[in-house]
Protein backbone atom coordinates (compact mmCIF):
# COMPACT_ATOMS: atom_id res chain seq x y z
CA UNK A 1 0.00 0.00 0.00
CA UNK A 2 1.29 3.32 -1.00
CA UNK A 3 0.83 6.13 1.36
CA UNK A 4 1.11 9.32 -0.76
CA UNK A 5 1.45 12.73 1.02
CA UNK A 6 -0.57 14.85 -0.59
CA UNK A 7 -0.54 18.73 0.25
CA UNK A 8 -4.13 19.71 1.69
CA UNK A 9 -3.80 16.73 3.98
CA UNK A 10 -2.46 16.14 7.68
CA UNK A 11 -0.02 15.03 8.77
CA UNK A 12 -1.55 12.68 10.91
CA UNK A 13 -0.75 9.03 10.47
CA UNK A 14 -3.91 7.89 12.78
CA UNK A 15 -6.35 5.72 10.54
CA UNK A 16 -8.86 6.74 12.21
CA UNK A 17 -8.87 10.34 10.26
CA UNK A 18 -7.86 8.33 6.66
CA UNK A 19 -9.69 7.57 3.59
CA UNK A 20 -8.94 4.31 1.95
CA UNK A 21 -9.01 4.94 -2.12
CA UNK A 22 -8.80 1.99 -4.32
CA UNK A 23 -8.40 1.93 -8.06
CA UNK A 24 -9.96 -0.85 -10.15
CA UNK A 25 -8.94 -2.53 -13.89
CA UNK A 26 -7.62 -0.20 -16.79
CA UNK A 27 -7.92 2.84 -14.17
CA UNK A 28 -5.93 0.68 -11.76
CA UNK A 29 -2.91 0.67 -14.22
CA UNK A 30 -3.51 3.62 -15.74
CA UNK A 31 -2.66 5.31 -12.71
CA UNK A 32 -0.09 2.35 -11.71
CA UNK A 33 -1.46 1.76 -8.01
CA UNK A 34 -4.31 0.07 -7.20
CA UNK A 35 -4.57 1.35 -3.28
CA UNK A 36 -3.56 4.30 -1.04
CA UNK A 37 -3.94 6.12 2.41
CA UNK A 38 -5.13 9.34 2.57
CA UNK A 39 -5.30 11.72 4.86
CA UNK A 40 -8.31 13.92 5.43
CA UNK A 41 -6.93 17.67 6.61
CA UNK A 42 -8.81 18.59 10.02
CA UNK A 43 -11.82 20.04 9.84
CA UNK A 44 -11.08 24.14 10.10
CA UNK A 45 -14.74 24.42 10.96
CA UNK A 46 -14.89 21.82 13.81
CA UNK A 47 -16.23 18.02 13.81
CA UNK A 48 -19.35 18.99 11.88
CA UNK A 49 -17.49 20.06 8.80
CA UNK A 50 -18.85 17.65 5.87
CA UNK A 51 -15.40 15.84 4.43
CA UNK A 52 -14.01 15.78 0.91
CA UNK A 53 -16.18 14.69 -1.96
CA UNK A 54 -14.94 11.93 -4.23
CA UNK A 55 -14.78 14.28 -7.11
CA UNK A 56 -12.32 16.26 -4.95
CA UNK A 57 -10.51 13.34 -4.10
CA UNK A 58 -10.42 12.22 -7.42
CA UNK A 59 -8.52 16.07 -8.51
CA UNK A 60 -6.78 15.85 -5.01
CA UNK A 61 -5.01 12.49 -6.37
CA UNK A 62 -4.13 14.03 -10.01
CA UNK A 63 -6.26 10.90 -11.27
CA UNK A 64 -6.80 11.01 -15.43
CA UNK A 65 -8.34 12.87 -16.98
CA UNK A 66 -9.18 15.55 -14.92
CA UNK A 67 -12.49 15.85 -14.92
CA UNK A 68 -13.94 11.97 -13.76
CA UNK A 69 -14.97 10.51 -17.21
CA UNK A 70 -18.83 9.84 -17.07
CA UNK A 71 -18.78 6.17 -17.00
CA UNK A 72 -16.75 6.22 -14.27
CA UNK A 73 -18.71 5.18 -11.27
CA UNK A 74 -17.84 5.47 -6.96
CA UNK A 75 -18.28 3.09 -4.11
CA UNK A 76 -18.12 4.21 -0.87
CA UNK A 77 -17.81 1.61 1.70
CA UNK A 78 -18.51 -1.18 -1.05
CA UNK A 79 -22.11 0.69 -2.26
CA UNK A 80 -22.63 2.77 -5.01
CA UNK A 81 -21.81 6.27 -4.40
CA UNK A 82 -22.72 10.09 -5.94
CA UNK A 83 -19.48 12.58 -6.54
CA UNK A 84 -21.08 14.68 -4.44
CA UNK A 85 -20.74 12.29 -1.37
CA UNK A 86 -19.55 13.52 1.66
CA UNK A 87 -16.62 11.23 2.91
CA UNK A 88 -15.74 10.85 6.34
CA UNK A 89 -12.43 8.98 8.06
CA UNK A 90 -12.39 5.75 8.11
CA UNK A 91 -14.28 5.61 4.50
CA UNK A 92 -13.27 3.17 1.88
CA UNK A 93 -13.83 5.23 -1.51
CA UNK A 94 -13.19 3.08 -4.79
CA UNK A 95 -13.31 4.58 -8.25
CA UNK A 96 -15.24 2.26 -10.62
CA UNK A 97 -14.35 2.20 -14.19
CA UNK A 98 -17.24 0.91 -16.87
CA UNK A 99 -18.75 -2.33 -15.43
CA UNK A 100 -18.78 -5.63 -17.97
CA UNK A 101 -19.74 -8.34 -15.84
CA UNK A 102 -21.54 -11.20 -17.14
CA UNK B 1 -33.59 -18.61 -1.92
CA UNK B 2 -30.86 -17.33 -2.96
CA UNK B 3 -27.41 -19.35 -4.22
CA UNK B 4 -24.38 -17.05 -5.04
CA UNK B 5 -20.95 -17.91 -6.34
CA UNK B 6 -17.75 -16.64 -7.51
CA UNK B 7 -16.16 -19.04 -9.01
CA UNK B 8 -11.65 -18.78 -9.92
CA UNK B 9 -11.81 -21.88 -11.18
CA UNK B 10 -13.99 -23.82 -14.72
CA UNK B 11 -17.27 -24.73 -13.72
CA UNK B 12 -19.90 -26.80 -15.56
CA UNK B 13 -23.18 -25.56 -15.83
CA UNK B 14 -25.01 -28.85 -16.27
CA UNK B 15 -23.42 -30.22 -13.02
CA UNK B 16 -24.05 -26.74 -11.19
CA UNK B 17 -28.01 -26.94 -11.85
CA UNK B 18 -28.09 -30.46 -11.05
CA UNK B 19 -26.57 -29.87 -7.59
CA UNK B 20 -29.09 -26.80 -7.26
CA UNK B 21 -31.55 -29.17 -7.67
CA UNK B 22 -30.89 -30.84 -5.05
CA UNK B 23 -30.51 -28.02 -2.99
CA UNK B 24 -33.85 -27.12 -3.91
CA UNK B 25 -35.15 -30.85 -3.46
CA UNK B 26 -34.16 -30.44 0.16
CA UNK B 27 -34.91 -27.06 1.48
CA UNK B 28 -38.36 -26.79 -0.04
CA UNK B 29 -39.62 -30.87 -0.42
CA UNK B 30 -40.50 -30.04 -4.16
CA UNK B 31 -38.81 -28.40 -7.35
CA UNK B 32 -40.62 -25.20 -9.04
CA UNK B 33 -42.62 -25.72 -11.35
CA UNK B 34 -41.21 -23.19 -13.95
CA UNK B 35 -37.47 -22.80 -14.33
CA UNK B 36 -35.46 -20.64 -16.81
CA UNK B 37 -31.53 -20.83 -17.18
CA UNK B 38 -28.99 -18.51 -18.66
CA UNK B 39 -25.68 -19.77 -19.49
CA UNK B 40 -22.65 -17.60 -20.95
CA UNK B 41 -19.64 -18.62 -22.37
CA UNK B 42 -16.68 -16.97 -23.91
CA UNK B 43 -16.16 -16.21 -27.75
CA UNK B 44 -13.00 -17.42 -29.77
CA UNK B 45 -12.73 -14.03 -31.01
CA UNK B 46 -12.21 -10.50 -29.25
CA UNK B 47 -13.79 -7.20 -29.94
CA UNK B 48 -11.48 -6.36 -33.21
CA UNK B 49 -11.93 -10.45 -34.53
CA UNK B 50 -8.26 -11.18 -33.02
CA UNK B 51 -8.41 -14.91 -32.02
CA UNK B 52 -8.90 -14.75 -28.25
CA UNK B 53 -6.26 -17.00 -25.58
CA UNK B 54 -8.80 -15.67 -22.65
CA UNK B 55 -10.91 -13.36 -20.95
CA UNK B 56 -9.65 -12.30 -17.54
CA UNK B 57 -12.22 -11.10 -15.09
CA UNK B 58 -11.80 -8.70 -12.25
CA UNK B 59 -14.15 -8.30 -9.25
CA UNK B 60 -13.90 -5.99 -6.43
CA UNK B 61 -14.26 -8.42 -3.29
CA UNK B 62 -16.70 -7.91 -1.12
CA UNK B 63 -18.70 -5.21 -2.93
CA UNK B 64 -19.22 -8.06 -5.94
CA UNK B 65 -20.90 -10.71 -4.14
CA UNK B 66 -22.96 -7.98 -1.85
CA UNK B 67 -24.11 -6.83 -5.31
CA UNK B 68 -24.96 -9.87 -6.88
CA UNK B 69 -27.13 -10.99 -4.12
CA UNK B 70 -29.22 -7.63 -4.11
CA UNK B 71 -29.76 -7.46 -7.11
CA UNK B 72 -30.96 -11.24 -7.42
CA UNK B 73 -33.24 -10.52 -4.11
CA UNK B 74 -34.55 -7.68 -5.88
CA UNK B 75 -35.18 -9.31 -9.46
CA UNK B 76 -37.14 -12.46 -7.16
CA UNK B 77 -38.95 -10.30 -5.35
CA UNK B 78 -40.27 -8.04 -8.27
CA UNK B 79 -41.21 -10.96 -10.16
CA UNK B 80 -42.37 -13.72 -7.30
CA UNK B 81 -39.46 -15.67 -8.37
CA UNK B 82 -38.83 -18.79 -5.66
CA UNK B 83 -34.99 -19.49 -6.38
CA UNK B 84 -32.27 -18.15 -7.46
CA UNK B 85 -28.60 -19.34 -8.71
CA UNK B 86 -25.86 -16.94 -9.96
CA UNK B 87 -22.18 -18.32 -10.20
CA UNK B 88 -19.91 -15.77 -12.20
CA UNK B 89 -16.30 -17.04 -12.76
CA UNK B 90 -13.19 -14.77 -12.11
CA UNK B 91 -10.03 -14.77 -13.25
CA UNK B 92 -8.72 -16.38 -16.42
CA UNK B 93 -11.35 -17.79 -18.71
CA UNK B 94 -10.63 -19.91 -21.81
CA UNK B 95 -12.90 -19.29 -25.07
CA UNK B 96 -16.02 -21.91 -24.46
CA UNK B 97 -15.71 -21.36 -21.22
CA UNK B 98 -18.82 -20.71 -18.92
CA UNK B 99 -18.70 -17.04 -17.21
CA UNK B 100 -22.06 -16.65 -16.02
CA UNK B 101 -24.93 -19.17 -15.30
CA UNK B 102 -28.13 -17.65 -13.93
CA UNK B 103 -31.16 -19.72 -13.04
CA UNK B 104 -34.42 -19.06 -11.87
CA UNK B 105 -37.03 -20.45 -10.56
CA UNK B 106 -40.78 -20.12 -9.99
CA UNK B 107 -44.43 -21.15 -10.09
CA UNK B 108 -45.10 -19.91 -13.70
CA UNK B 109 -42.61 -19.80 -16.57
CA UNK B 110 -43.26 -15.94 -17.23
CA UNK B 111 -41.88 -14.69 -13.97
CA UNK B 112 -38.85 -17.67 -14.28
CA UNK B 113 -37.78 -16.22 -17.60
CA UNK B 114 -38.44 -12.24 -17.31
CA UNK B 115 -36.48 -13.11 -13.86
CA UNK B 116 -33.91 -14.35 -15.71
CA UNK B 117 -33.29 -12.17 -18.54
CA UNK B 118 -33.84 -8.87 -15.70
CA UNK B 119 -30.86 -10.41 -13.38
CA UNK B 120 -28.57 -11.08 -16.17
CA UNK B 121 -28.87 -7.55 -17.90
CA UNK B 122 -28.58 -6.25 -14.08
CA UNK B 123 -25.30 -8.33 -13.62
CA UNK B 124 -23.50 -7.34 -16.44
CA UNK B 125 -24.78 -3.32 -15.81
CA UNK B 126 -24.45 -3.04 -11.71
CA UNK B 127 -22.53 -5.97 -10.22
CA UNK B 128 -18.62 -4.48 -10.53
CA UNK B 129 -16.88 -6.52 -13.14
CA UNK B 130 -14.22 -5.68 -15.43
CA UNK B 131 -13.42 -7.67 -18.50
CA UNK B 132 -9.71 -8.13 -20.05
CA UNK B 133 -9.20 -9.84 -23.72
CA UNK B 134 -6.17 -11.43 -23.82
CA UNK B 135 -5.04 -11.89 -27.68
CA UNK B 136 -1.74 -12.34 -28.85
CA UNK B 137 0.11 -11.67 -25.70
CA UNK B 138 -1.46 -8.17 -25.43
CA UNK B 139 -4.49 -7.44 -22.52
CA UNK B 140 -7.15 -4.95 -23.81
CA UNK B 141 -9.65 -3.65 -21.10
CA UNK B 142 -13.97 -3.69 -22.64
CA UNK B 143 -15.52 -0.62 -21.39
CA UNK B 144 -19.12 -1.34 -22.75
CA UNK B 145 -21.43 -4.80 -22.80
CA UNK B 146 -22.12 -6.82 -26.14
CA UNK B 147 -25.66 -5.90 -27.28
CA UNK B 148 -28.40 -7.44 -25.98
Amino acid sequence: MINLPLQAMAVSTDPASQVQVRLFAGLREAMGWSEQLVELAPAAGGNNTAGPTPEQLWRQLNLQPTNPPAGVRVAINQQFATWDSSLAAGDELAFLPPISGG
Amino acid sequence: MLAIQLEAEQFEPLSALAEWHQLLAARLGIRPAAESHFVGRVRPSGANDAPLTALELEHYPGMTEACIASLAAAAAGQHGATAVLVIHRIGLVLPGDAIVLVAVAADRRGPAQRCCQELLEALKHEAPFWKREWSQGVGSWITGNTPL
